[in-house]
């Protein structure tokens, strides 16, 4: 009996796991798999493979909020995909493992050369200490906020420009009796990059880095901290403190608020729930300098593993993926910048408001980006891991504003410092 | 009999094979790492530094301390509540009534619920727009936008509750089984005696189930210590670290900042911290000294 | 609710009583029953049913009775998604791994439960030892290992992994359940000429149906349930399970709470269904009647 069991459950175990021979297969990591981008991989690759024969690509949708772990784990244990998705938010700890092939001589060399909107190539780039380019752009994106078009309307308020438009026009759209808010703060996972992106755009100031210190601490940015902060809870859901992107999402959709901020990556999520007439975009709100300073958003793009052993193929792939056509087709879907110029004249991007606006303020002359620095090896740790929870001590009154800054600045100033030194 | 000398190695074989190579390694493994310097986007700094993670840990890391103590008051609650609540569930449906059988699937039904989905419900749940504080403040009960995880006051029951919903049925399937193999002329003899309900319960169920409960207390307390996924989706240990235990503290160490050595160091505490306890708690209780 | 449950100086005790002490009218019974079961059934319930709403009424609907009733969310995730695939994969590790914990217990746990052995207590810290290290930490030379052994991105491995975890926990449970069982029965048997080996199957195993039943269940739901290994050591889309289905739906740009609660149903209803099922067998060993200590 008992060895009748074992048997059975040797069977058990030994059933499955067969390889395959035929055309050469490539594995391709999509870093945001699920019902919003799948669908779109697999048409980009029914195509790819029609009209490409010889190759077959395994799409392998990796959750987003895995994805590092997934990359991480991978590269440690030396099997890694020939082809990811990846964002320029953690390039550089992909980079940091040497993981990535450069692109630049194929870039160079191939289709796409002078195709790729240089603003882009130069994201990717600074996130490298060898300023190499290690994953070929595919899409930019940009913070916008999201506000409800009818509710403005319906109590007649212009769009505002300004940072204290906003804050007054999100005061009045809040009635806490009906549980309505003017606006949505993301207090808890990622809040930092989009606090950063408010304080830049508010503050006016156009430099991260001033002679090797950094000017986060400055003290209109600072300015902008408290302003926030005297938002919560009055023009704010109570939630806000820990809010992450679905949590922040479900409020902005579900109709609780009236304003989010986030970016053209939530076009499907916002849409799908609210539609085109009740939802518009607006560019972050600028400060009483007048001046228009944009923190970058992460870039999206592809790379190119160097565990790879069908490089060739590889790039074939990578290089479809960023064809005007492909390229094309996938930001419309998603509804962000394309970054193969070839996609400029598309119907969609004319009937496309938010991306419309987006391109509106990246491409005016007057814009000033102020890269966030990507590029070190501690940004993520210290944004996140120590800097989230402070974020929130500034929003429940437990800490100053200033004070806030004053420690993230001085991580940053010596993170930098350590990177000049190793350059 | 002679069988005795070899027969429980013979028996116990497959399990330490298994463990000799899928367990040993990985956790000697986090040992060694607990004394280097090691992150795997700075590959230039990694190196040897002996106890320095230590040092840093015990005497310079408030929040170390700080996630120690949730780490405690976390698991002393939930393990305490689902005990009692679970050993109360399992005397319920052990009962005989009408529709238990469909009682009991209903109520042991979120022990088969993942973490994920725990958490995506309750997220569900817990939003202020689409929750179930809103439905009540539309009824008159409570204040719109009441948001359980975002107040400080209220961040810490919620996600106990939430750990209760999936960890309750898991304290009741096992007393239940353990309760199924009390010989019922215990009860009988105890009722000839003229127990009442609470003499029986005290002097027959209580005893019988002793090991069940000291065994699934002490396995429960160490999965709640380690339960990450939980906390980090719900509150992600916010607001301002207020929630954030030993474990999630490593994960945000190690995972999200790549720093290995140092989260290797608080998973080496916590592994210490743990093996001591239990211990403490097997020499306390006199496990399996009735046998 | 939890004062209303916590009622020590109530307890209910298992009704063996004789047939002339059970009265049928006791209003005592429905506090004491009735009340605490059903406050305790809405606790459970009102998760689920939330779940269920936003699972069968259109993206941005708030009602709270799902009505009209859309089924577009079952076919993002069962067509869409994929569901279809992560449920059978899901299903054959959470069924693989059920058989080898089981077994694998039921031996280790007799052992300790009925020999006196060197080494004994070694063993026992080391089973709990293993549960000290979060799986997280373990996963780079867990990973490494599996590479080696070619057990990844099969559903083999994944059944070896779980079984790994699973099994300290569970053959210690099981020892207890064991402990439970009287030797005595045992040794009686052996005494009428079984060998050792006969007497555990004629007479300790039926006694040990619901230790089976709960030990069992707890392995397969651990199985079913594992998210970190499932999406770790695969790397293939046709191998991935019900809990990295449902995270897709969690992510940045990709939150989608119709499309969660959908596949939420989908993982829930069978594991629940299944469970309704297995459950009267932990009702068990008292009829069997062989119990005389």
């Amino acid at each position: 009996m008992m060895r009748r069991l074992l048997v059975a459950l040797a069977l058990v175990v030994s059933a499955c796991s067969a390889g395959q021979d035929g055309p050469t297969t490539i594995t391709f990591w999509d870093n945001n798999g699920g019902p919003g981008r799948t669908p779109i991989y697999t048409e980009l690759i029914k195509r790819f493979e029609a009209a490409n024969p010889d190759v077959k690509v395994e799409y392998v949708g990796i959750p987003s909020s895995s994805v590092q772990q997934k990359y991480d784990t991978a590269i440690a244990g030396g099997a890694t995909p020939d082809v990811g998705g990846v964002t320029t938010s953690y390039l550089a700890h992909l980079v940091g493992q040497d993981a990535l092939e450069p692109a630049d001589e194929r870039v160079e060399n191939g289709a796409l050369k002078g195709k790729l909107l240089p603003g882009l190539l130069e994201t990717v780039r600074q996130t490298a200490p060898d300023g190499k380019l290690y994953a070929v752009p595919a899409s930019g994106n940009m913070d916008v906020i999201w506000y409800r078009s009818d509710r403005f309307e319906e109590a007649k308020i212009a769009e505002p420009s300004t940072w204290d438009d906003l804050a007054k026009a999100a005061t009045q759209l809040t009635k806490p009796a009906e549980n309505q808010y003017g606006f949505t703060i993301r207090g808890g996972a990622g809040s930092i990059f989009q606090l950063l992106a408010e304080a830049y755009s508010y503050s006016g100031v156009e430099k991260f880095y001033e002679g090797g210190k950094s000017t986060v601490a400055d003290p209109r940015n600072a300015e902008l901290v408290r302003k926030v902060a005297e938002l919560y809870k009055k023009a704010t859901p109570e939630a806000d403190v820990n809010n992450n992107y679905t949590q922040m999402v479900a409020q902005f959709t579900g109709g609780t608020v009236a304003m989010m901020h986030h970016n053209l990556g939530s076009t499907a999520d916002v849409m799908k729930a609210l539609g085109p007439e009740r939802v518009s975009a607006m560019p972050l709100p600028k400060g009483p300098s007048g001046k228009r300073t944009v923190v970058p958003n992460p870039t999206d793009g592809f790379a190119v593993f160097k565990g790879s052993e069908n490089r060739e193929a590889a790039w074939k792939f990578v290089e479809f993926l960023t064809s005007a056509e492909s390229n094309g087709y996938w930001n419309e879907k998603v509804g962000q910048i394309p970054a193969n110029t070839d996609v400029r004249g598309a119907e969609w991007i004319q009937e496309n408001p938010a991306v419309k606006m987006a391109l509106g303020v990246l491409e005016d002359p007057a814009t000033v980006l102020v890269p966030a620095p990507v590029y070190l090896p501690e940004y993520s740790s210290i944004t996140k891991t120590d800097t989230e929870p402070l974020y929130q001590k500034v929003l429940l009154g437990q800490m100053p504003a200033q004070e806030f800054l004053d420690q993230l600045a001085a991580k940053l100033t010596t993170a930098q410092q350590d990177w000049e030194k190793r350059k | 009999m002679r069988t005795r000398t070899w027969a429980p190695y013979a028996l116990i074989a497959p399990t330490l094979v298994l463990m000799a190579v899928f367990l040993v390694y990985p956790i000697a493994s986090v040992g060694w790492f607990s004394l280097r310097q090691h992150t795997v986007t700075q590959p230039w700094k990694n190196g040897f530094i002996g106890f320095e993670n230590f040092r840093r840990m015990l005497f310079e890391d408030q929040l170390f301390w700080q996630s120690l103590v949730f780490s405690a008051k976390w698991v002393a609650v939930e393990v305490g509540l689902q005990l009692v609540l679970g050993l109360v569930l399992a005397l319920i449906v052990n009962e005989t009534f009408v529709g238990r059988a469909v009682a009991r699937a209903l109520v042991f039904s979120p022990w088969a619920v993942s973490g994920v989905l725990t958490t995506g419900i309750w997220i569900l749940l817990y939003n202020p727009s689409t929750g179930i504080f809103q439905q009540l403040a539309q009824w008159g009960i409570g204040d719109p936008g009441t948001s359980v995880l975002g107040d400080p006051a209220t961040v810490f029951p919620a996600t106990v509750v939430t750990e209760l919903w999936r960890g309750v049925p898991f304290f009741a399937i096992l007393l239940l089984a353990d309760l199924q193999t009390i010989p019922n002329d215990l009860y009988e003899a105890a009722s000839v005696d003229g127990a009442g309900r609470w003499r029986r319960f005290v002097s027959v169920t209580l005893p019988h189930l002793r090991d069940a409960i000291v065994l699934s207390t002490l396995l429960r307390a160490v999965w709640e210590f380690n339960n990450v996924d939980l906390i980090y989706t719900l509150t992600g240990g916010g607001p301002a670290n207020q929630t954030t235990t030993l474990p999630l503290y490593v994960a945000r160490k190690a995972v999200d900042s790549h720093d290995f050595g140092y989260g290797s160091a608080l998973t080496t505490a916590g592994f210490v911290i743990l093996l001591f306890f239990s211990i403490l708690y097997l020499r306390l209780s006199k496990f399996g000294s009735r046998a | 609710m939890t004062q209303t449950l916590i009622r020590p100086e109530t307890p209910v005790v298992p009704p063996p009583s004789p047939p002339r002490r059970r009265r049928r009218k006791d209003p005592g019974r429905y506090l004491r029953l009735h009340l605490p079961l059903v406050l305790y059934l809405l606790f459970t319930l009102i998760p689920f049913y939330w779940m269920l709403v936003f699972a069968l009424r259109p993206a941005g609907a708030t009602s709270l009775v799902p009505w009209p009733i859309t089924f577009e969310h079952f076919d993002t995730v069962w067509n869409g998604v994929g569901f279809g695939l992560f449920f059978q994969n899901s299903l054959i590790i959470g069924v693989g791994t059920l058989v080898v914990v089981t077994v694998f217990a039921l031996m280790g746990g007799y052992a300790l439960a009925r020999f006196r052995f060197r080494g004994q207590r070694v063993f026992l810290l080391a089973l709990l030892c293993t549960q000290f290290i979060p799986g997280a930490m373990m996963l780079i030379p867990l990973f490494v290992i599996f590479k080696s052994a070619g057990l990844l991105n099969s559903l083999t491995g994944l059944v070896i992994a779980d079984t790994a975890f699973q099994l300290p926990l569970a053959l210690i449970l099981m020892s207890g359940f064991v402990r439970n069982v009287p030797v005595e029965l045992e040794e009686a048997a052996m005494v009428d000429g079984c060998t050792r080996l006969r007497a555990f199957f004629a007479v300790t195993l039926p006694q040990l149906k619901p230790a089976l039943v709960a030990v069992g269940s707890f392995a397969f739901i651990g199985a079913w349930n594992n998210f970190l290994f499932a999406l770790m050591f695969a790397s293939k889309q046709d191998k991935f399970t019900l809990p990295v289905g449902l995270s897709y739906a969690l992510g940045e740009f990709n939150t989608d709470f119709g499309a969660l609660a959908a596949g939420g149903v989908v993982a829930a209803v069978p594991v629940v269904l299944v469970f309704a099922v297995v459950q009267r067998f932990l009702v068990q060993g008292l009829s069997a009647g062989a119990v005389k200590g």
